[in-house]
């Protein structure tokens, strides 16, 4: 909307900025799709204790690495949109480059974590544990790489919009997208420190 | 987007527009599209059913796989591409930022972009008609082991099983859901922040805080059916076992996910085709809308309610009969909030000066017909009878004697409403009644006597009724004829409304601003709106219903004319019975 | 006319009760919201200088008329939840005494009946399986027939209008539920949630005897299956 029109339009009778409210509910909306898949997830590993044992299967330690990664790239995502407040294109874009490569390490690790496993015989429909018999622990490694596999997902989607932004960033246009852009990522890690204990820790 | 100097060619103005009346429009025009590919599959198994195994005109002989498949996507199409579309996404896009003052929605592009993903999702969806084997045949409710391919093929070939029948309506109906999120999010952020200036929370008029609380319910109860639809995609393409009892998965879990969403779903539907009925009630009658703020409240509590009660359509499914018992109560209890806003809606009649327009006949029928359909359910929320009404012609008249009216009527009344708004020509109104009355009487034909159909045992999404001798009988057989008749007479009225819509489009512009003389803001713009609505944005000062205010010389009071001196007195002195309202001018 | 088939089962009568009872709070809600909307639409038509009334709803005097309705309905809706209580309970927890134990499987397109055999116990080696097209599970009549419902491969649902009885069957789990009919007949089962292309075909039978029919039935059952009689029995 352009500023002859903010002109025309006397002040909105509420003043939350639009971009802000809309990923809110954005964030909600997606707080919900994953709230059904913990939500189903937990009501199996109830019934089935046995996939604690599966569990035991994931690497704690890269798991660990990537909760410190992802807190990390949150914390310089909030360091790149104090920057933006300043009006500091330089800075944001060096904060927001770190914030990316946060991402990209934790998408690295993942793809490591996810090689071990498969070489294990650990995949999404795990055929290897079907034929010995074991077909609740398969289950436990499909929850395992849905969970994971749309959090990742959502990794690379925030990365690929991150370095979109920055685009237009250098030239000095749309700083406020810096915030989007964080609120976004702050609910990826927000998943991420579900997911972590869910999947890797509850032995 | 700047009305002044912005230009436009053909390609943004009517096909990628991101102007909400532009997509308002195309949601509209789609929904009727698929409305016909509903009828007419309609049609079509309504012959089989009346006539089994006959030829059906203009199709040809039913086999059961296509019986199966027809049902399923009848009532897939008829909720998701043409009730979330006509009464979310049209009435949402065409009528809330005019409603509410302002010049568009706050995310013009996101709200483009959501029509052409529902626009997809379509094709789609249609594109199942087409594949090997043909659409999905599992009804719209897609209970696995069956939509997971049965578990016979633990092995599925990706790509044969990635543009199955059932993929395909897994993606369509997944991508329709992404179209609405997205257009639900600007709903709400555009009612939040760009309503005009004086615009508090009670001068909202009822249809755009009945959308906005219709999208809130949507938003919060799609994700887990999200979650499961990617789980049953991935059964059928990759061969997991998310739903397969063999590896520790459970059909159960879908049923959860399925009906935490699809319940809620039927109030996103109801809601805006309510607040229709809220704009069309008090300008007919001449007299506010009665109990406007409680009925906020009433829709706010059904909102609430309407998450706590899923399971009643699993009454039967085998799970635990005390959560049943729960459930049960809270589906009986829905009842009242929701009888409290009828209630109003009628309440607003009494004492009124009532004109028989075209909009006030589809709202009227719309209660009368609402009315059977709730009251039906009331038979179907106790835990008890539904053991034996379940999966009977019971429940399937029950729920089209709600979404018709919901879907149908509503629909039909908006268009009639606001139709000289957005085109700036009128709508014959004799050919408006005969449409009226005709769908009326149709309607009622079709499914009043499959009512004792349902309570005789006959249970449904069944092509060959021949091996059942409780059907097989009269009056049952009869009825299954009489209801076809009225059915293809139902659909056949509907090109009145058609051959009306036609004709009006191709006569000279009348423009009239205010046809029916109401009070909200969209009546100030010009017919039809230009990019941008409004030459000067209004500024408000009162609510939407101050019809007949008592000292006025007119009997409507449009929500950007200031308070007169004196008006909040001799309301007061209404108000306290010191004078009567009537006659005091 | 009769809207119901026959009843034959103990506690078919309850349910068809529970629907009489909300049929009359249904009928006078009816009766009631009609008059509501279509009393004003007579007397409150536009009638030339007559100006509509100024009501909002606000004042008490208005809105207790709204009140008062839905405050009848809540009450009517307490009676309704009541009273399904009984007839829900029952239908849904076995009883403690089980004369006849049988089991009923469902699969693509048929029904298929287990009966415990001579040792009188389901699921041990010696049980008899009925798997025909269109076949009939025999019962006797006014005894408590106990069944364990299982699914071979999709959801089906296994309906008995006459018994006013309804269960959906998942594969994975078995689902204990029971009726006593008391009447001798043959009755429709018919399967009420879509399981295929044949789902129209899947129609079976319960055929209630008297006690010696049963048993005559059952002798020639395990006499077939290559047991010995129950006869001693």
């Amino acid at each position: 909307m352009s500023k002859d029109h903010q002109a025309h339009l006397s002040l909105p009778a509420n003043k939350v900025p639009e971009g802000r409210l809309g990923m809110w509910i954005l964030i909600a909306g997606e707080l919900v799709i994953f709230g059904g898949l913990i939500a189903s997830y937990l009501e199996f590993r109830i019934r089935y204790p046995q996939w604690g044992e599966m569990a035991a299967h994931t690497s704690t330690l890269i798991g660990a690495i990537n909760t410190v990664v992802l807190l990390c790239s949150s914390y310089t995502i909030v360091k790149a949109h104090e920057a933006a407040q300043r009006l500091d294109i330089h800075k944001v874009m060096i904060w927001m480059s770190c914030t990316v490569m946060g991402g990209l390490i934790f998408l690295v690790d993942k793809s490591i974590e996810y090689y071990h496993e498969i070489s294990e015989g650990f995949t999404f429909t795990s055929p290897k544990l079907q034929m010995a018999g074991d077909h609740v622990g398969s289950l436990f490694w499909s929850y395992y790489y849905i969970m994971t596999g749309l959090h990742g997902t959502h990794v690379l989607v925030g990365m690929t919009v991150m370095i979109i932004i920055m685009f237009q960033i250098r030239k000095g246009q749309n700083l406020h997208r810096v915030e989007l852009a964080g609120m976004y990522w702050h609910m990826v890690d927000l998943i991420w420190i579900f997911l972590f204990p869910l999947l890797y820790i509850a032995k | 987007m700047d009305a002044i100097s912005h230009k436009q060619s053909f390609w943004t103005k009517y096909i990628f527009s991101t102007d909400h009346k532009v997509i308002g429009m195309q949601y509209a025009i789609m929904g009727i599209i698929m409305a016909g590919v509903g009828g007419f599959l309609a049609y079509i198994f309504r012959y089989n059913l009346a006539f089994p195994g006959a030829y059906i005109p203009l199709f040809g002989h039913l086999s059961a796989m296509q019986y199966n498949a027809f049902v399923t996507c009848h009532g897939m199409i008829m909720v998701f591409w043409v009730g979330m579309p006509v009464l979310l996404s049209s009435l949402g896009n065409l009528l809330i930022p005019l409603m509410i003052g302002t010049d568009d929605m706050a995310f013009p592009t996101v709200n483009m972009l959501s029509f052409w993903i529902f626009f997809v999702s379509a094709l789609v969806l249609l594109s199942s008609f087409f594949v090997p084997g043909g659409a999905f045949g599992g009804g719209w409710t897609m209970y696995p082991p069956f939509s997971a391919g049965g578990y016979v093929n633990k092995n599925p070939a990706f790509f044969k099983e990635l543009f199955s029948g059932t993929s395909l309506m897994i993606l369509a109906v997944a991508l329709e859901l992404v179209a609405m999120l997205m257009g639900g999010i600007n709903f709400l952020v555009t009612t939040i922040n760009k309503r005009a200036k004086g615009m508090t929370p009670f001068k909202i008029p009822i249809v755009v805080w009945f959308i906005n609380i219709a999208s809130v319910i949507f938003m919060f109860s799609v994700g887990p059916l999200v979650a499961g639809a990617f789980m049953l995609l991935f059964d059928n393409v990759l061969g997991t076992g998310f739903y397969d009892p063999a590896r520790g998965g459970d059909p159960m879990l879908w049923e959860h996910l399925f009906w935490f969403f699809g319940h809620p779903e039927v109030y996103v539907l109801l809601l805006p085709a309510l607040g229709v009925l809220a704009e069309v009630f008090p300008v007919f009658s001449r007299k506010p809308l009665f109990a406007y703020k409680p009925i906020v409240y009433l829709a706010l509590v059904s909102a609430i309610l309407s998450v706590l009660v899923w399971a009643h359509h699993q009454f039967v499914a085998g799970i635990d009969p005390r959560m049943a018992t729960f459930f049960s109560i809270g589906t009986i209890l829905i009842s009242i909030p929701f009888a409290g806003i009828f209630l109003s809606f009628m309440a607003t009649l009494w004492g009124g000066s009532i004109r028989f327009t075209v909009p006030m006949m589809w709202a009227l029928g719309f209660i009368g017909l609402f009315l059977i359909g709730g009251l039906t359910g009331l038979y179907l929320g106790s835990n008890a009878f539904d053991i034996y009404a379940h999966d009977t012609y019971f429940v399937v008249t029950h729920f089209h004697y709600t979404l018709f009216p919901d879907i149908f009527f509503g629909f039909f009344a908006a268009v009639y409403f606001w139709f000289p708004k957005f085109t700036g020509k009128t709508l014959n109104s004799a050919l408006g009644k005969l449409h009226f009355w005709c769908t009326f009487f149709f309607f009622n034909g079709t499914w009043f006597v499959l009512f004792f159909n349902g309570l005789a045992g006959q249970h449904r999404r069944i092509n060959d009724y021949s091996d059942f001798s409780l059907i097989m009988k009269e009056p049952y057989m009869s009825f299954e004829k009489f209801a076809t008749v009225c059915a293809i007479l139902l659909i056949l009225s509907q090109f009145i409304f058609l051959y009306n819509l036609f004709t009006s489009l191709a006569k000279a512009k009348t423009s009239v601003r205010n046809p029916w003389q109401s009070n909200t803001l969209e009546w100030l713009a010009e017919s039809p709106p230009p990019h941008g609505n409004f030459e000067t944005y209004p500024e408000v000062y009162r609510g939407p219903y101050d019809y007949s205010v008592p000292g006025s010389t007119e009997d409507f009071l449009p929500q950007n004319v200031p308070v007169a001196h004196g008006e909040a007195e001799a309301i007061a002195n209404v108000q306290n019975g010191i004078t009567t309202s009537t006659n005091t001018i | 006319m009769n809207i119901f088939p026959e009843n034959v089962s103990t506690y078919g009568q309850e349910l068809d009760n529970l629907f009489w009872l909300i049929t009359v709070f249904v009928m006078i809600a009816f009766v009631v919201s009609l008059f509501v909307l279509i009393y004003p639409l007579i007397k409150y038509r536009k009638k030339p200088s007559i100006k509509a009334e100024y009501i909002t709803g606000e004042r008490k005097k208005h809105f207790k008329w709204v009140v008062i309705a839905l405050a009848l309905l809540l009450a009517s809706d307490f009676v309704i939840m009541y009273c399904e209580h009984d007839a829900w309970d029952q239908i849904e927890s076995v009883p403690a005494k089980a004369d006849v134990r049988v089991g009923i499987i469902a699969r693509q397109w048929n029904w298929i009946f287990v009966y415990p055999g001579p040792d009188g116990i389901l699921n041990t080696s010696d049980d008899v399986i009925v798997d025909e097209l269109n076949s009939s599970l025999h019962v006797p009549i006014n005894k408590n027939i106990v069944f364990e419902l299982r699914s071979q491969d999709v959801i089906h649902s296994f309906f008995l209008a006459n018994a006013r009885f309804k269960q959906d069957v998942l594969p994975g789990r078995t689902v204990v539920r029971w009726f006593n009919l008391t009447k001798e007949g043959k009755y429709d089962i018919s399967c009420t949630q879509i399981c295929g292309i044949l789902h129209s075909k899947m129609r079976n039978f319960v055929i209630a005897e008297s006690d010696d029919k049963y048993k005559h039935y059952i002798d020639s059952l395990y006499t077939a299956n290559g047991h010995k009689t129950t006869s001693a029995k």
